[in-house]
């Protein structure tokens, strides 16, 4: 097995395109040392992504641009999220309660594997687009479109996510993140995203609800029947019960970690917590 | 009675603090390589019960930087011996035969190969081909049972004989009975889950001598072990045995300590075994898994008259236990009772010794019986327990004494109870945690705040402070030139500071400093034999003998100093690094001037060696006491709960060093308020392998998860232990789970065994 | 086999090092600094926690290969010239340790949370070391013996 340190992108794009499916891209390889074991054989090359400059968050045309292998840590700390609408994005960062890993994991890691994490989840609330590179050129995927499944996602050999971008969400938008553990340092067994634009008299012009690790597939999911509940209505206690109840409709995984109905009502926790902490946010705008 | 002291009792830093804090403390994978040293990997088994029909090595011989390649087809020397037998086989948690044909559990060996690195060994698994024949397999406890089913593995039954000890009259007690409570209870599969994954090298130094290297809280155990299994002398075996990071019951003699052995011996070059996180987690053993059913009879003013007990254990694949250590069988004195224990064997990974072994799942039980049995009479489970709970001078009729007394003597001695702090322990536990305000009753809740439900719960346990029969101990102090000392112990040193309480009781004996004393461990060859440092002996037991040793030291310091100072030697006092006359603190002489003094008709200076070795008066083993109480609360619309506040109170005796000893406490604590909600190695119920082999999904509790434990010492002194000290160290889990599952059972009105998941809590609460 | 140069506590180290290996691997078995231990070797107990350029990672989960140019700061290089860092001697002072397994990932990342906030709250070092296990169940004590260093620190 070879490692690559690549510099700039065109020589990462030849390398993955030289090793094909046997080259792995590695960003802040918390997910990949942590998996070596299995992942170690099938492997001929590692390209280190994570010298490309890539790392960075900046306003740019009115979308949050967030390079691939920015740091969870770097996400959190920043300028651009530290108040406003994109506050959300250190919320969910700071979910993950290890200072560690969020000093190496990468949004990048986190889109890609976008099982059992929280920033995909959040991504997909807020119409998040994925930006692919290649040596054929850059293409762009929305957050829907991008993930098929655990580690299963779009990407092609040879491409790699460079970055993602994030709408600037209107005024008045809110943002609030749920998440449900076994103990304070864990992945998540079931969380949820909600992005909400508030408007005269508490109305809700827009709702958006991302629900993650919760289904079979793993990777998050908007939940339509949720947010039509909620859109166009003034917001009261009722009326999040309401969403609640809707989101935990949704078709929920059974495994040893926690049964489908009990994921099934902690969703219903989850996007109700994730909603009142949007309403609040949304009012105070901080 | 108490007497003065100036080192213990005081909360001095551990002697080993300065290597812990610089990380130059050597845990067993953390010494140098051997020159020429291979490294081990280990083939495992993916079926819980097969026989290999197939096996062919010879691709994985032949690659590169392999030495050896280790199957069922090796000679290996003693395999099947010491299997059948029980107890006199100190190691009766180690596989049976090294390696074999038969594997019985997911993860047992198949293969061991050595390598010129981790990497290599690695590659040659990969190319052993094997080819197994599956057998049926059995995974339940009352399964195993049932006559007709599979056998477990291929020699003796799938149940150990019971072990059953009755007094009075049962019958006749639960017919006095006003009430008779029945309950049944089980708990689920705790792993001990050492930080430290351990690490074994083992090198002959010539064909007739081999040196082991591992951590271990057994030396003399271990090299027993080796001893007898592969047919050795005990001139021919040294054990060094590094301190563990953490052991909790689970680095004794291991079998893969054996393995490295025999690796070493075949590829006749130093081998080091490292196990891995899963390898720890699912091939060694954890704690028995329960099933318990309990029967008590109580009349309407809540005296108790009778109690059964019925312990299943669920034994795994090689656990060979059949008795726990029943201490908590006493604590309730009854005029008539019946405790059976059966030791179960399942294909499942080994179980065997943890931390609180017996006493904790034989506690959860009882004091849920006695909780049901109090709300039977309505009354207060504190002021319930304050009636029924054993005190001083009660007969045990359970005490694993008696067993063995019974076992090597065929005599049946009456052993009582030397000393008991528990009703004190009751009371300001009770006080602590504010019983008065937050019991409310049964089925009244302590608080209730929108979802949120509050309960309180307290549970009682008791534990051995050591068992005489595990042998003798020696203890060597050295007092050098300059006054100062070595001390050799061949205790285990697994993180409850037994080098350090040690050495200050000798420091307590001889005057001098902490400080003043290096303790030297670890080594067969050079340490006098000490018990197996498990069931809580190291204060209680060992330290008789550290205490011996310091009195014989001193009675040859103080005749020195008498020749010195012209004075009787029964006049003379040592304190402060000094010696002088009592009364007269300024006729003296220091330690350190009267041993570099040259005594004239030799010449020459002195050198002093107290020591003793001795054993244990089995009627003198005191038990420690255990008060916990426990504040929870259940979100009912989360399904979670949350420990508010939790209080341990404990009788150990003198407490002699009190960080040392609330440290044992707390973690204590969170080891088992892991095993109540986090903690539970999953079992596939269709194959039998483990579904969470790591820290991933295996979850201890971490900083953020629980409150720091309220802890309090009711230091009743114990005639017997040393500076009236009794033991701690493994009683501190016992009683944690049933207090937590009694204040779940308060806030919500069901009982619930552990783990208490979300999940559990769920179905109690909400149905369809 | 890639020839690599660490900077482990200012002294720069040759080894060989594969691409699987981790620098958690490396720093013990090729460099021989054992004071980082590994108990999980898949970021889940924070006993390999070392510095990397002042932060706090798990070493488990770096590449040594990945490693090269940064300033790595193990346990070892917390003791200058011998003397103990106050964590270190709050440590011993306060019993922050029972078995000792996973002190030296404790102090490190207690170096990094005092580095960068010298008089951090309760709830501010049980959040720097929310990723580090400690089975012995020692946390009352670490807490209190990081807030002990942070004042005596401050004291000097
Ligand atoms: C103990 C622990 C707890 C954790 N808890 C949480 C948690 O609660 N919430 C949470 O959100 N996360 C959590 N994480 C982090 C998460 O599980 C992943 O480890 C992390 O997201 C991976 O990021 P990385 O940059 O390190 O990815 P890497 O390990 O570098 O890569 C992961 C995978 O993605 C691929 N990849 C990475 N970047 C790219 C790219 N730019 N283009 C193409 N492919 C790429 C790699 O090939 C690899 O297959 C936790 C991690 C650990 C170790
Ligand atoms: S060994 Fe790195 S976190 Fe456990
Ligand atoms: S002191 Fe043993 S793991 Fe923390």
């Amino acid at each position: 097995m070879e490692y690559y340190s690549p510099t700039d992108l065109k020589e990462a794009y030849a390398l993955l395109g030289r090793y094909g499916a046997s080259a792995i891209p590695v960003a802040g390889s918390t997910f990949f040392m942590g998996h070596r074991e299995e992942l170690f054989d099938e492997v001929e090359a590692v390209v280190d992504i994570k010298r490309l400059g890539l790392s960075y968050l900046r306003l740019e045309g009115g979308r949050l641009k967030i390079g691939a292998t920015t740091t969870l840590a770097g996400i959190q700390k920043s300028e651009l999220t530290a108040r406003g609408v994109f506050r959300i994005f250190a919320d969910t960062v700071s979910e993950l309660n290890i200072k560690e890993v969020r000093n190496m994991a990468t949004i990048g890691g986190e889109v890609c594997i976008a099982g059992e994490v929280d920033m995909p989840t959040t991504l997909l609330a807020y119409d998040a687009d994925i930006v692919i590179g290649s040596s054929k050129g850059t293409r762009v995927l929305s957050m829907q479109k991008f993930h098929r499944g655990y580690l299963n996602n779009a990407l092609e050999t040879g491409e790699i996510v460079i970055e993602v971008q994030v709408p600037q969400p209107r005024n008045g938008t809110g943002g609030g993140f749920g998440k449900f553990e076994r103990t304070a340092a864990d992945l998540p067994i079931v969380n949820a995203c909600v992005r909400m634009a508030l408007g005269k008299n508490g109305v809700a012009d827009e709702v958006a609800i991302a629900v993650g690790a919760a289904t079979a597939a793993g990777v998050p999911v908007r939940v339509a029947a949720a947010e039509k509940a909620v859109t166009g209505k003034k917001v009261d206690d009722a009326l999040i019960a309401e969403a609640a109840e809707a989101a935990g409709a949704i078709d929920c995984v059974d495994d040893f970690r926690a049964s489908a109905r009990l994921r099934s009502r902690w969703v219903r926790c989850a996007v109700e917590d994730a909603m009142k902490k949007a309403v609040a946010h949304a009012r105070t705008g901080d | 009675m108490t007497t003065e002291t100036t080192v213990v009792g005081k909360s001095l830093p551990l002697i080993d603090g300065y290597e812990k804090v610089t990380g130059k403390l050597k845990y067993a994978g953390d010494l140098p390589a051997l020159q020429r040293m291979h490294h081990a990997k280990v083939l495992r088994s993916p079926y819980a019960h097969a026989r290999i029909k197939h096996l062919d090595t010879g691709r994985a011989e032949a690659l590169d930087g392999v030495s050896a390649v280790l199957t069922y087809r090796d000679p290996i020397i003693g395999t099947k011996r010491t299997c059948g037998q029980v107890w006199t086989d100190p190691s009766f948690n180690f596989r049976g035969p090294l390696i074999s044909d038969e594997v019985c559990f997911v993860g047992d060996e198949v293969a061991a190969v050595s390598a010129v690195d981790e990497d290599t060994a690695k590659e040659a698994l990969r190319l052993i081909d094997v080819d197994f024949e599956e057998l049926p397999a059995v995974f339940d406890m009352e399964e195993a049972m049932k006559p007709g089913a599979p056998r477990v593995r291929p020699w003796g039954k799938n149940y150990l004989d019971s072990s059953l000890f009755a007094w009075g009259d049962i019958e006749q007690g639960f017919k006095k009975a006003d009430y008779i409570i029945e309950n049944r209870t089980t708990m689920g599969n705790q792993q001990h889950a050492p930080l430290d994954r351990n690490a074994c090298i083992a090198h002959w130094d010539s064909e007739q001598h081999l040196t082991i290297w591992t951590s271990t809280q057994a030396l003399f155990w271990l090299r027993d072990a080796i001893c007898e299994f592969f047919e050795l002398s005990p001139r021919q075996v040294r054990v060094h045995s590094t301190p563990t990071g953490g052991s909790f019951g689970l680095w004794w003699a291991n079998n893969f300590m054996f393995i490295a052995r025999a690796l070493a011996r075949k590829a006749r070059r130093p081998v080091r075994f490292s196990l891995t996180r899963d390898e720890v987690q699912t091939t060694v053993k954890r704690r028995e898994r329960p099933i318990t059913d309990i029967r008590l009879g109580v009349k309407k003013d809540g005296t108790l008259v009778a109690q059964s007990h019925r312990h299943l254990l669920d034994n795994g694949a090689y656990g060979n236990k059949f008795d726990p250590y029943q201490s908590v069988a006493d604590l309730y004195t009854t005029e008539h009772g019946r405790t059976e224990f059966i030791g179960v064997s399942t294909n499942l990974l080994t179980a065997g010794c943890m931390r609180g072994v017996g006493d904790l799942t034989l506690a959860f039980a009882i004091e849920q019986a006695i909780d049901l049995a109090a709300e039977k009479v309505n009354m207060d489970p504190v002021e319930f327990r304050l009636k029924n709970v054993w005190k001083t001078g009660d007969i045990l009729h359970t005490s694993q004494e008696v067993v063995f007394a019974k076992l090597m003597f065929n005599k049946e001695p009456e052993i009582r109870l030397t000393s008991s702090g528990m009703h004190e322990c009751l009371r300001k536990g009770a006080e602590l945690i504010g019983w008065k305000d937050k019991w409310k009753g049964w089925n009244e809740p302590s608080a209730v705040d929108g979802s949120r439900r509050r309960g309180v719960g307290c549970a009682l346990s008791t534990h051995i402070s050591g068992l005489p029969f595990f042998g003798y101990n020696g203890i060597v102090i050295k007092v050098n030139s300059d006054g100062t000392m070595a001390l050799t112990t061949g205790i285990g040193r697994m993180g409850q500071g037994g080098d350090t309480t040690q050495a200050m009781v000798a420091a307590e004996v001889l005057g001098v400093k902490l400080e003043d004393i290096n303790v030297i461990d670890g080594d067969s060859e050079v340490c006098p034999h000490t018990m197996v440092t498990y069931g809580s002996n190291g204060m209680h037991m060992v330290a008789r003998a550290t205490r011996a040793a310091a009195e014989d030291a001193k009675r040859q310091i103080l005749d020195l100093a008498a020749d010195a100072l012209e004075a009787n030697a029964e006049d003379l006092e040592i304190r402060d690094r000094r010696i002088f006359v009592k009364g007269s603190p300024d006729t003296g002489i220091g330690l350190k001037e009267l041993m570099s003094k040259p005594i004239y008709e030799y010449l020459a200076s002195p050198e002093i060696i107290g020591r003793a070795s001795q054993g244990v008066d089995f009627t003198k083993s005191g038990k420690m006491m255990i008060a916990d109480f426990c504040e929870a609360e259940v979100d009912t619309r989360t399904c979670q709960v949350k420990i508010v506040k939790f209080v341990a109170v404990h009788d150990s005796g003198t407490i002699v060093n009190p960080a040392v000893c609330e440290n044992q406490v707390a973690g204590g604590m969170y080891q088992s308020l892991g095993f109540c909600f986090t903690e539970h190695l999953v079992f596939d119920d269709e194959t039998g392998a483990i579904l969470n082999p790591n820290f991933m999904d295996y979850k201890l509790v971490g900083p953020m998860d629980m409150p720091d434990p309220i802890i309090h010492f009711v230091q009743v002194y114990d005639q017997d232990g040393p500076f009236g000290a009794k033991g701690i160290g493994e009683g501190v889990t016992c009683a944690v789970p049933a207090a937590v599952a009694a204040a779940v059972r308060n806030a919500i009105g069901v009982w619930i065994n552990p783990p208490i998941t979300p999940d559990k809590v769920m179905a109690a609460l909400h149905r369809g | 086999m890639k020839a690599i140069t660490l900077n482990i506590n200012g002294e720069k180290c040759r080894v060989q090092a594969r691409p699987h290996w981790s620098l958690a691997y490396t720093i013990r078995e090729k460099v021989g600094l054992t004071g980082t231990k590994t108990g999980c070797e898949m970021g889940t107990c924070g006993s390999c926690t070392v510095l990397l350029d002042g932060q706090p990672i798990f070493s488990c989960l770096k590449m040594a290969v990945d490693a090269e140019g940064h300033e790595i700061t193990t346990i070892e290089g917390l003791e200058k010239d011998g003397k103990l860092h106050p964590l270190q001697q709050a440590f011993i002072e306060d019993h922050g340790m029972q078995c000792g397994f996973c002190t030296p990932g404790m102090i490190v990342a207690g170096r990094a949370l005092l580095d960068e906030n010298p008089r951090p709250s309760e709830q501010q070092v049980r959040e720097a070391i929310a990723g580090h296990l400690c089975r012995c169940g020692t946390y009352a004590r670490i807490v209190r013996s990081i807030l002990h260093a942070a004042e005596m620190s401050q004291n000097r």
